[in-house]
């Protein structure tokens, strides 16, 4: 691949004299070449303007000080999560970083950088500090009142599996049988109900898993819930593999002493849903709160769900 | 063109390839092990144990015990049907030849039973230099012959310019200097494509095209797609031809490809020779239905071919969008300008009678000489002697539009990954084959620049003006591919902003594991004494390679999967949008949402550890 024939003359002949098109010309010379040198001294200044671990130290030590039980600490962007739990983990229990949503928590702070804002960055922005490429905030707003917290309570929970076809009465009434880690309700088939961490839309919520089985509902209830104005509910498939294959859509329904106040239907690309119900009319009345979990195709659909009773 | 400029070209080609070699050597041992490079690494060695078994069986007169099924399945099953195998014995022949002394440690860990101290010329401490040396040396291939190719329409200048920009990528960079298949296949890529064009002219280069192609197919399997981007700029230029009904002379290069490239693919590979038509069925089949592995792209998961039209719409752009989003912006810039360069000597021609040439656009490339590419000769009544004559030279003339031919290697790998259906899990490096080209189009384009800046300034400057500019011009691509290393997939270009915008844009982060390698010292370091590590996608291959570099001593391993979690006192999760649900179990099992050691890249996290509180 040596030679280049004859008639390929790539050492160009100097070009006759021509009218300069200075205008066009001196743009693209000039617009290339700042490009040029934006681009390589952005190359050569960007990695020093990441945060520092002087930075993260000093961020974390002023979030340290002021931190009390109940707080919200994020980082934004979320990405940068990791690093934020490295430095103030102890402060973050599971309960915290896999929230359901952030109604309970009237106060928070944000760790963020390069100009970002967290979802959570909201209401009244009470103090700010920059220490070198971050930025530390702590807003302040009213907090959602939790009457009742369905996780947290998942004990005092009847669980059972009743059969037969959707939207006639079951046919069969099979109670599960609550232990340490949950709820094991006896086969065919076997199938568990059980609190704990999940993958849902490449996030990790706490919860309560729930699969769904065929030609049966999955119900979960309790009784005496002291209700406010909303019922908060949010859930999901767990689990990234098992959202590969399998397709079947998930429904939840939630009912309020029998009367359906929302339903959700969860699939693969549904990710962590939160949903609302509105309780007013049995606002400080204790109700019995039942959930119920059906899929068309259940196979693989390991579904998970958390729901609490507030006052917004 | 003269003699004393041929070797011009040679010397600056020359300085080109060793410069990408000290480059890349001088680097790559920051550069951790993928898993699938472990894997290629093992074979490689597996492989070299054959050739010895059948240098000691020629040696006693017994060289049909390697050819019997037992002898080739022990070593060539290795890595079958996955890959082919001209990459892996040569990196099996490298690291024979070249590592160094292996850390002792490392002695059990050889997949063929291995007694001696170094290979027979001992230059690399590492061994994994050793294997990743061919790579390395293909990826000096690729610059030389990017120079090479865009000599053809442009000075040695914007030449070389457009051979560095074809290495200086970061994602590419980062492909360029493992022992892995995709960047070889790029340099294939340009090597079948520039023979071609080659073989429009010259018999000889017919047949060398079917050589290079049976190389190309031995590489990896991109390969066999690469007749058809051929085909299409032929089909293209011969449009004429195939309007009037009167079919074109073939190409023997096409005829070549044909014959030659399956007989050397079969050739090449001995696992193939024990039963050729079951194997090589299994060996398409594992590719043509190769599983969607997970990547993350604009914030989703992609595991799957999607089935909505939102997302096919999404999935469509997803090759153009990582090229736009990866490459340095002054390239792509410069590509643009070139493509518009080409374009505007096409509009020049169209229309012009033959021979008049518009001195803008023309000055910009050879001397051509027409308004485009002529009908093929017509060779009809004439004989089967000059039917041939016109297949062995089928159309010097169809390089009078270089932008087609530019557009179909371009565009020819970008539409298949387009395709809803084609797997995306390795990024960029399933379209790589399409940046060499870019690249020349990118060379064409600071030509242009060049020749607008010549006309600006004083007549005093022109002599170091050129040189000056093309270094200006490559000096971003270059510092943006140093700043990647060596964590290059997680790079992204100013338009995405770098680590951390890639990351907020939900692009790739990484696969294959690599990033542990800066804090392999940390993990000894806090090693339980129980060994029981939890290493998530780094693979005993991968870990076993360290241990024979001397960068790690053996550190135990606690296996894989949830359970293996559940198991383990120290554990690192490598950040995948996908893998988050690992890091759960850790939560669950360690008791605590705080990690012991978080490795960022520009404050991005790339690995995350956790330890358990109180074990020794």
């Amino acid at each position: 691949m040596g030679s280049l024939p004859a008639e390929s003359q790539a050492a160009l002949p100097d070009a006759p004299a021509r009218p300069r098109r200075l205008p066009r010309g001196l743009l693209l010379v000039g617009g290339v070449l700042t490009l040029a040198v934006v681009e390589l001294a952005n190359a050569l200044w960007a990695p020093h303007a990441a945060p520092k671990d002087a930075d993260w130290q000093a961020a974390a030590a002023v979030v340290r000080a002021g931190f009390r039980a109940g707080d919200l600490i994020v980082a934004s962007p979320p990405w940068a999560d990791p690093v934020l739990r490295l430095w103030l983990g102890d402060l973050m229990p599971e309960a915290m970083v896999g929230r359901m949503d952030d109604a309970r928590y009237g106060r928070v702070w944000q760790i963020a950088q390069r100009g970002a804002r967290a979802r959570e960055a909201r209401g009244d922005e009470r103090d700010r500090q920059r220490f070198g490429a971050l930025t530390v905030s702590r807003y302040e707003r009213p907090a959602a009142e939790i009457t009742y917290d369905f996780l947290e309570r998942w004990p005092e929970a009847q669980v059972s599996r009743e059969e037969g076809p959707p939207g006639q009465p079951p046919t069969r009434v099979v109670p599960c049988v609550r232990d340490a880690l949950g709820f094991t309700c006896p086969g065919p088939p076997a199938h568990v109900v059980r609190p704990g961490i999940y993958e849902i839309g490449a996030t990790l919520r706490r919860g309560l898993s729930a699969p769904p089985v065929a030609n049966a509902a999955v119900v979960l209830t309790w009784a005496n819930v002291p209700l406010g104005r909303e019922l908060a509910f949010a859930g999901g498939l767990h689990h990234v593999w098992l959202r590969k294959w399998p397709q079947g859509i998930v429904q939840l329904r939630v009912l309020v002493d029998g009367q359906l106040v929302a339903t959700q239907r969860s699939g693969n690309r549904t990710g962590f849903q939160l949903g609302r119900a509105d309780t007013s009319r049995w606002a400080g009345q204790k109700r019995t709160v039942r959930f119920e979990i059906t899929a068309d195709v259940p196979d693989g659909r390991m579904f998970d769900f958390v729901a609490e009773a507030r006052n917004p | 063109m003269s003699s004393a400029t041929r070797a011009r070209d040679r010397l600056i080609a020359a300085v080109l390839a060793v410069l990408t070699v000290a480059w890349m050597l001088a680097v790559e041992g920051q550069q951790g092990i993928g898993r699938d490079e472990a894997q290629y690494m093992r074979a490689g060695e597996h492989y070299w144990g054959w050739f010895a078994e059948l240098a000691d069986n020629v040696r006693e007169g017994h060289t049909r015990r390697s050819f019997t099924p037992k002898a080739i399945d022990r070593y060539w099953s290795d890595n079958a049907p996955d890959h082919p195998v001209v990459m892996k014995i040569l990196f099996g022949v490298s690291w024979r030849l070249f590592h160094g002394r292996e850390a002792a440690a490392g002695r059990p860990l050889h997949p063929i039973p291995y007694t001696l101290e170094h290979g027979a010329l001992p230059i690399f401490p590492r061994a994994s230099t050793a294997f990743r040396l061919p790579a390395i040396a293909m990826a000096a291939l690729l610059v030389v012959l990017v120079f090479w190719f865009a000599r053809r329409f442009v000075d040695p200048v914007a030449a070389a310019v457009a051979a560095v920009l074809a290495i200086a990528q970061p994602h590419t960079f980062f492909h360029a200097q493992i022992a892995c298949f995709d960047a070889p296949v790029t340099t294939m890529a340009i090597a079948v494509a520039f023979a071609y064009w080659k073989s429009l002219r010259s018999a000889r280069w017919g047949v060398a095209t079917g050589v290079i192609y049976g190389l190309a197919l031995g590489t990896k399997h991109n390969a066999w797609l690469m007749p058809a981007f051929l085909v299409a700029h032929w089909l293209w230029m011969r449009r004429g031809d195939w309007l009037r009904l009167r079919p074109p002379p073939i190409p023997l290069a096409f005829v070549s490809m044909a014959v030659l490239g399956p007989i050397l693919f079969f050739l090449h590979w001995p696992w193939l020779w024990v039963d050729p038509v079951a194997r090589a069925r299994a060996y398409f089949n594992r590719h043509l239905e190769h599983e969607h592995y997970n990547f993350e792209y604009l914030g989703r998961n992609w595991n799957n071919p999607p089935k909505e039209w939102d997302r096919k719409l999404l999935r469509v752009t997803f090759p153009f969008v990582e090229t736009g989003l990866t490459l340095p912006v002054t390239t792509l810039v410069l590509a643009g300008v070139g493509a518009w360069a080409f374009a505007s000597r096409r509009r020049a021609r169209v229309g012009r009678p033959a021979g008049e040439v518009t001195a803008a656009s023309d000055a910009l490339f050879l001397a051509g000489d027409g308004a485009g590419p002529r009908l093929a000769e017509d060779t009809t009544g004439g004989g089967f002697r000059r039917y041939l004559k016109a297949c062995a030279r089928p159309g010097a003339d169809v390089d009078a539009s270089p932008g087609s031919f530019l557009v179909a290697q371009f565009l020819g790998p970008m539409a298949i990954v387009a395709l809803p259906s084609t797997p995306i899990f390795g990024g960029v490096k399933h379209f790589m084959p399409a940046f060499p080209f870019l690249a020349v189009c990118a060379g064409v384009g600071a030509r242009h620049v060049m020749r607008q800046l010549r006309d600006l300034v004083p007549q005093r400057w022109p002599r170091t003006l050129p040189l000056g500019t093309g270094l200006l011009l490559c000096a971003p691509a270059v510092a943006e591919t140093q700043r990647s290393h060596p964590d290059g997939l997680a790079h992204y270009n100013l338009l995405a902003g770098g680590f951390a915008g890639g990351a907020s844009l939900g692009m790739n982060r990484q696969f294959w594991g690599y990033s542990v390698r800066p804090m392999l010292g940390w993990m000894a370091a806090h090693a339980p004494a129980r060994g029981n590590i939890y290493w998530h996608d780094v693979l005993p291959d991968a870990l076993s390679m360290y241990v024979r570099d001397g960068v790690m001593p053996p550190l135990g391993n606690a296996g894989g999967g949830e359970d293996a979690i559940r198991r383990s006192d120290l554990g690192l999760i490598i950040l995948e949008r996908h893998m988050v649900l690992y890091e759960g179990v850790f939560w669950e099992s360690y008791r605590t949402t705080r990690p012991a050691y978080v490795r960022t890249r520009e404050g991005v996290p790339v690995v995350t550890v956790y330890r358990r509180a109180g074990v020794p």
